[in-house]
Parts: structure tokens; C-alpha cells; sequence
């Protein structure tokens, strides 16, 4: 369960400050899958990092579970990343001169996962994510970006995290393989009771989601669903 | 992978870079290394002086250091009286004679009792050969200042050989034999028809151990060869103490005594206490240690420039691993922001930067090694050599001592252990004794622990970097 209060990040840019995100509340139900569109700039990406700990609001909080993150120490935030939070970058940030099962495996070293543990579950998550095996050991800037985002998608899933925060996963992948990406996605949160926040710019993609929102001018929406859930 | 081969990976990530970084670093520590070996074997020699002839005092009569002859000669009584002083541990006599081929005495015994001191170097005929050639040191036997010669100086024009009478087997300053073949006279206390003889007089001579030759008609055997490590030194003959007072017709009298003293702090006293006891106005009491005092002084100095050296050098390997370090935590600022943003403790950062310096130095390490094991010896002599080119002047002064008489003895040999500059060799030998593993591990030892300091700087720089650097452009 996630409560977000009344949430504002600002930015100083030059004499002007602009609010991205300027008094966000919404509640997320555990294991639910919803969206989030906006245009371009309109601070989808920086909702997310403050959803993430990745940032810190300007204002407001964000309650997981009933643990306030406004209250946190940085090292209990790492920690929150660690265990809870699964990130999909926009720009994939995978570790370049690694392989890519390497970056899968990388934040299950950091909880303190065995060696071998760590490879059979990168291995898997890798064929989950349909890479082929034959690219799992080559490094990252020797795959495409269809490839390196589905690298992307497995390092977040790899700690089972109970909030997947995805910033547009399907943008660099065709049809197809989209359809399957969502298809994961949405099993893990009916499977396993995973909460999945997704921004998107595909409205098909949208439309899969149980919720939708839209970010404008600071400020978030909840599109009412024209269609049945699923 | 883990923390390690992460660290690993990264510092070959930019392979010229790192080989660049390698090489400055080997440079550096390659230079730290030499010179802390340089500094051991300095330290090495400075000891080594100190203890060989810091502590040994040199007695010859008075007057006896001057060309001006009177004094009475020294006798075996007075031995026994600075025996017994305090802190004395040996006192051993020596004669000197003058070895004369026999063509050559007529024309020099008319000088016999011209030099000093008291005219008590007895001179002797031989069937040897000097090994010396004459012409080349009659020049500089008019300039033949005092310093060198202790008592057995002297001005012929034709060159003798030195005999010395010994009570122990050391040389006129007190220095141990080095016998090369053949064995030591053995009883030291007796007369014996044996004698050691020096290398090259050996070599002009034809003679090996057990070869016979003769002093005043009287034939004696060669027991062994001595290298004093000087020509001066080698054209000489030893026998014991009581062969030469016998040679000399002159039983009882001594040229010189060399006392050993306990230790280097009771020097001073006990140079005053044998003084007294023997009185001024029949003993001059000169310290060995005190030709050298400049030696080891300057060595000193050497020693502690080599050490400056290599805490710059080693200060230099730790700024260029913060640089380094410091460039590559700005390089990879985003890649820390994704590291934190998956959950990474800002210590794993920390420690991954850490290791990778090491790596660095690691491989810095061997190649300074190997740079250091090649230039240590080469260092220490520029050091050494350019370190004592001040002090070079008064040493040839004392040089042209020993030529004019110092080769009889006493001078002598305090020349072969003084020449602590011109025994560069015998330095690049303590140098490679002092570049033991045990040395060049303590220094990179000093090299890891300076760079983990280094590394630290910017790996505690890592912990102020947010996560939010992820999404931010290159
Ligand atoms: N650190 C920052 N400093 C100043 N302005 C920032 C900063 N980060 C983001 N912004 C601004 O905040 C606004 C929202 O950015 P954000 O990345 O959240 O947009 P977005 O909705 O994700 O856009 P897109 O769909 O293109 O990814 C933009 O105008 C951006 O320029
Ligand atoms: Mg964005």
C-alpha cells in the first residue's frame, strides 16, 4: 500500500522555478498495476524518482506500508532501494563495461545473495525478459536498445521487489515483444502481489492498466476507465 | 562478480589510460624504493664505519706525527699503563721498519735520522723489490703533510717497502687482515722468521705462500698474502710484533699502539684518560675516528637526503593515486548514481574504488621494483658522489699524506677504511646487501599505505553522491 500526500518537487532553473511535480496525492492498493501518462517534461520521470527514493520531495511524503519516506535516513533509503523498489530507467542505466547477466546480478550482491543463487536467478530472469542466452554474457554496449532494456527490466525484478516503478519499459521494443513485457508485468502483480507503477506513452499499454493517471502542470488525474478492467 | 573483480575490471576499463597511470606510478615508487635501499645501505656503511675505526685510538710518540724526530719511542710498559686505563679493551703495538733493497741503502740511510719520530724507524735491508715505482712519488713526498702518516712517515726519494711488527693480526690501524691466501702468522707474542705479505709486492716478487725471501740476511717464509685493497697498502710486509723489535735491534720499543675502545661514547674520555696517563710529553693520542668525521658526516647527510627523497617520492605515488582516484569518481558520477539508485551502500562504492587504486599500485609496484632493482645502485653512487665533491679537497690533501709516508702504515690504512667516497664499489656492495626483500617489502609496505590514504579522499568523495545523478545526462 502506498500513500502519496500532497507531494511537490521544484527545480530551480535561472531566476524561475518550475514544479514539475507541484501537490501530487494519490493511494496505491498492494499488488495493483497502474499507469502514468503526461507529455513529454511534464515530470512523469521526476514523480518517479521521488516514488523511487531516488530523490527527495521539495514538500509532502510517500508513505510505503506505513513507513514514512520523509522520516528515513539516507542509509535506510539505500536499503529501501535495495529490497523494495525495482527501477526501470528511462535511459536504462545499465553498468556499461559489465555483462549483461552481470547487471542483473549486481543488486542481489548488494542484499547479500550467494554466488551461484544469484547467476541461476540472472539467468532466469534473463530468459523471462526473452533475451536469448547467447547475449546473457555479452556486455552491455554490445547489445541493441530493445536488448539493453530488457536487461533493464530483469535487474529490476532481480531482489523481487514489492514496487516496480518502470519509466516507459516498452519504449525501445516492438510490438510483440511489448505485448510480452506487459504480459510479465501484469502477471507479477497478479501473481505475486507486486505493486507496478508504469509511465508510458503507449495507449494501448494504458489501457492494460487496472488505473491510469495523467500528469499536467504539476498536478495528477485519474482517467476514468472507459472499458472493464482487463 | 563481486566487489574485487568489479575493481579489477574497472581499472583496465580504459586500457592506455591505466598503462599510463601505471607508468607514472612506477616512476614514483620505483624512486621511493631506490632510494630507501640507498638509505639502508648508507645507513649500513655509516654504521659500519663507526664501528671499525670510530672506536680505536692511535698512539704514536710524541712529536711522532711531525717530521721534527725527537720523543722517545714507545714502549711495551706504557702499553701495559693504557691497558689498564678504563674502557680499554686491546692495545696492540706495532713497529714499523723501513724495507731498503740493498742497492738502494747507501743513498738513503745518510737521512735515517731526519724524520720522525725519533728516528726509531729502523731501516732494514731485503732482497725484495718495492712494487711501487719511486719516480712518480718523489714529487709529492715534499708535500707530504702530516695527517696521514702517524709516525712511520718519511722522505726518501727512493721508495721502501713497510714492514710493520704486529701484536695482533690487524693492520696498522687496527683493522682486520683480510689474508687472501696462505694462513696469519699465528702467535702474534712471538718471534717468528714468517711473514704476510702484500699483494702486489707479492706479485713483483714472485712470491706465494711458503715462497722464502730476506730481511737483513735472514731468510723468511711467506705464511700468507694480505689485500689492504690499496697499492700502497699491498707494498708491504708484516711480521710479528717481537721479530721486528728484534730486526730493529730495539726490543721493548714500539712505533705506534692501536687501542681499541669499548664503545663510541667513551671515545673522548678515554682518548683524555690514555693522554694522561702516558703524558703529553710522551704521547700524542690521535682518534681514527676523527679523519673520518667528515665521512660519515657527509654520508650522514646523504642518508638523510635519500630519506627526504623518498618521502617525496612516496608522498608523490600517493598525490597521483588521489588525482587519479579523484578524476575517475568525477568520470563516474552517473555510474555511482545508478549503483546507489539499485541499492548499493555508499562502503561497497567506497571499498570498489579502494581496491581498484590498489590495483593500480599493484601493478605500479612490480614495475617500480624491477625499475628500483636496476637504478638503486646507480642512484647511490650520484648521490654519493655528488653529495662528497665538497669534502673531495681536503680528502686528496690526506691523499697526498699517505703517498709520501702514509704507506708505512698508521695512515695507511686508516686511508682504505676513509675512503668511504673512493670505496664506491665496496658502497654498490652494502647496496645490493640492503635491497633485501625485507627493505623493499617494508617500502611497498609504505607505497600500499599511502595510496590507500590516497584512494580514501575520493572514496569517501563517492559517499556524497546522490542517486538522483541517474537521471541526469551524460
Ligand atoms: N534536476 C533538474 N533541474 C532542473 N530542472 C529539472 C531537473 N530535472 C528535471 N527537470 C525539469 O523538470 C521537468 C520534468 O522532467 P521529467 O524528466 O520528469 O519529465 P518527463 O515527464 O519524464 O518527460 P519525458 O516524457 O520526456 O521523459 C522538465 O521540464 C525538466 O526539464
Ligand atoms: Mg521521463
Amino acid at each position: 500500500m502506498i500513500v502519496v500526500k500532497d507531494l511537490v518537487r521544484q527545480f530551480k532553473s535561472g531566476d524561475r522555478t518550475i514544479k514539475p511535480v507541484n501537490g501530487v496525492s494519490f493511494e496505491l492498493e498492494k499488488g495493483s498495476l497502474a499507469s502514468i501518462v503526461g507529455k513529454s517534461g511534464s515530470g512523469k520521470s521526476t514523480l518517479l524518482s521521488l516514488l523511487g527514493a531516488l530523490d527527495k520531495p521539495t514538500s509532502g511524503d510517500v508513505v510505503v506500508d506505513g513507513v514514512s519516506l520523509a522520516g528515513l535516513p539516507d542509509s535506510k533509503l539505500t536499503e529501501y532501494r535495495r529490497r523494495d523498489i525495482g527501477f526501470v530507467f528511462q535511459q536504462f542505466n545499465l553498468i556499461p563495461n559489465l555483462r549483461a547477466v552481470d547487471n542483473v546480478m549486481l543488486p542481489m550482491e548488494f542484499a547479500g545473495v550467494r554466488k551461484a543463487a544469484r547467476l541461476k536467478r540472472a539467468k532466469e530472469l534473463l530468459e523471462q525478459v526473452q533475451l536469448d542466452p547467447e547475449k546473457q554474457s555479452r556486455r552491455i554496449n554490445r547489445l541493441s536498445g530493445g536488448e539493453q532494456q530488457r536487461v533493464a527490466i530483469a535487474r529490476a525484478l532481480a531482489n523481487e521487489p514489492k514496487l516496480i516503478l518502470a519509466d516507459e519499459p516498452t519504449g525501445n521494443l516492438d510490438e510483440q515483444t511489448g505485448e510480452h513485457i506487459i504480459e510479465l508485468l501484469s502477471s507479477l502483480s497478479r501473481d505475486h502481489n507486486t505493486t507496478i507503477l508504469v509511465v508510458t506513452h503507449d495507449r494501448s499499454l494504458a489501457q492494460k492498466t487496472e488505473r491510469c493517471f495523467r500528469l499536467q502542470q504539476g498536478r495528477l488525474t485519474e482517467e476514468v476507465k472507459s472499458g472493464l478492467h482487463r | 562478480m563481486s566487489v574485487l573483480a568489479r575493481s579489477v575490471g574497472n581499472a583496465f576499463r580504459n586500457k592506455i589510460r591505466t598503462a599510463a597511470v601505471v607508468a607514472v606510478l612506477a616512476v614514483a615508487i620505483g624512486l621511493a624504493l631506490a632510494m630507501l635501499v640507498a638509505n639502508q645501505a648508507v645507513g649500513a656503511k655509516v654504521q659500519e664505519l663507526n664501528a671499525s675505526v670510530g672506536t680505536t685510538l692511535t698512539v704514536n710518540p710524541a712529536g711522532g706525527q711531525g717530521f721534527e724526530g725527537g720523543g722517545e719511542p714507545l714502549t711495551a710498559a706504557q702499553a701495559q699503563t693504557v691497558a689498564s686505563v678504563t674502557n680499554v679493551t686491546s692495545v696492540v703495538g706495532t713497529k714499523a721498519l723501513r724495507l731498503q733493497t740493498a742497492t738502494a741503502e747507501t743513498s738513503t740511510t745518510q737521512q735515517g735520522g731526519g724524520f720522525g719520530p725519533g728516528g726509531q724507524q729502523a731501516s732494514v735491508t731485503t732482497n725484495l723489490t718495492a712494487a711501487i715505482d719511486a719516480g712518480t712519488l718523489g714529487n709529492r713526498n715534499g708535500s707530504a703533510t702530516n695527517t696521514g702518516g702517524t709516525g712511520t712517515t718519511q722522505r726518501v726519494r727512493t721508495l721502501p717497502i713497510a714492514a710493520t711488527g704486529i701484536g695482533a693480526e690487524v693492520d696498522s690501524a687496527g683493522k682486520a687482515l683480510d689474508i687472501t691466501s696462505g694462513t696469519g702468522l699465528g702467535d702474534y707474542t712471538t718471534a717468528q722468521a714468517k711473514a704476510l705479505v702484500g699483494t702486489t709486492l707479492a706479485q713483483k716478487n714472485n712470491l706465494t705462500a711458503g715462497s722464502t725471501f730476506t730481511i737483513q740476511d735472514k731468510t723468511f717464509t711467506v705464511a700468507g698474502i694480505f689485500d689492504a685493497g690499496t697499492a700502497f697498502g699491498n707494498n708491504a710486509v708484516y711480521v710479528t710484533l717481537p721479530e721486528a723489535q728484534t730486526l730493529a735491534a730495539t726490543p721493548d720499543e714500539l712505533s705506534t699502539m692501536i687501542v681499541t675502545v669499548n664503545s663510541m661514547e667513551n671515545v673522548d674520555s678515554t682518548k683524555t684518560a690514555v693522554q694522561s696517563a702516558l703524558g703529553t710529553s710522551k704521547a700524542d693520542v690521535t682518534q681514527g675516528q676523527r679523519n673520518l668525521e667528515t665521512a660519515v658526516s657527509s654520508l650522514d647527510s646523504v642518508k638523510n637526503i635519500s630519506l627526504v627523497a623518498f618521502i617525496a617520492a612516496l608522498a608523490t605515488a600517493g598525490l597521483i593515486i588521489l588525482l587519479i582516484m579523484v578524476m575517475l569518481v568525477r568520470e563516474r558520477r552517473r555510474e555511482i548514481g545508478v549503483l546507489k539508485a539499485i541499492g548499493a551502500r555508499n562502503r561497497t562504492i567506497g571499498l570498489q574504488f579502494v581496491l581498484e587504486s590498489l590495483v593500480l599500485v599493484a601493478l605500479g609496484s612490480v614495475v617500480g621494483a624491477a625499475i628500483a632493482s636496476l637504478a638503486s645502485g646507480g642512484i647511490a653512487s650520484a648521490l654519493i658522489s655528488s653529495n662528497t665533491s665538497t669534502t673531495a679537497a681536503p680528502t686528496t690533501q690526506r691523499g697526498g699524506g699517505f703517498g709520501g709516508g702514509g704507506f708505512a702504515g698508521g695512515g695507511f690504512a686508516g686511508g682504505g677504511q676513509g675512503g668511504p667516497f673512493g670505496g664506491a664499489s665496496q658502497l654498490l656492495t652494502s647496496v645490493s646487501a640492503s635491497a633485501s626483500p625485507g627493505v623493499i617489502a617494508a617500502g611497498i609496505a609504505a607505497v600500499f599505505a599511502v595510496a590507500i590514504i590516497g584512494a580514501l579522499v575520493p572514496a569517501l568523495l563517492t559517499a556524497r553522491i546522490r542517486p538522483i545523478e541517474v537521471l541526469r545526462g551524460e
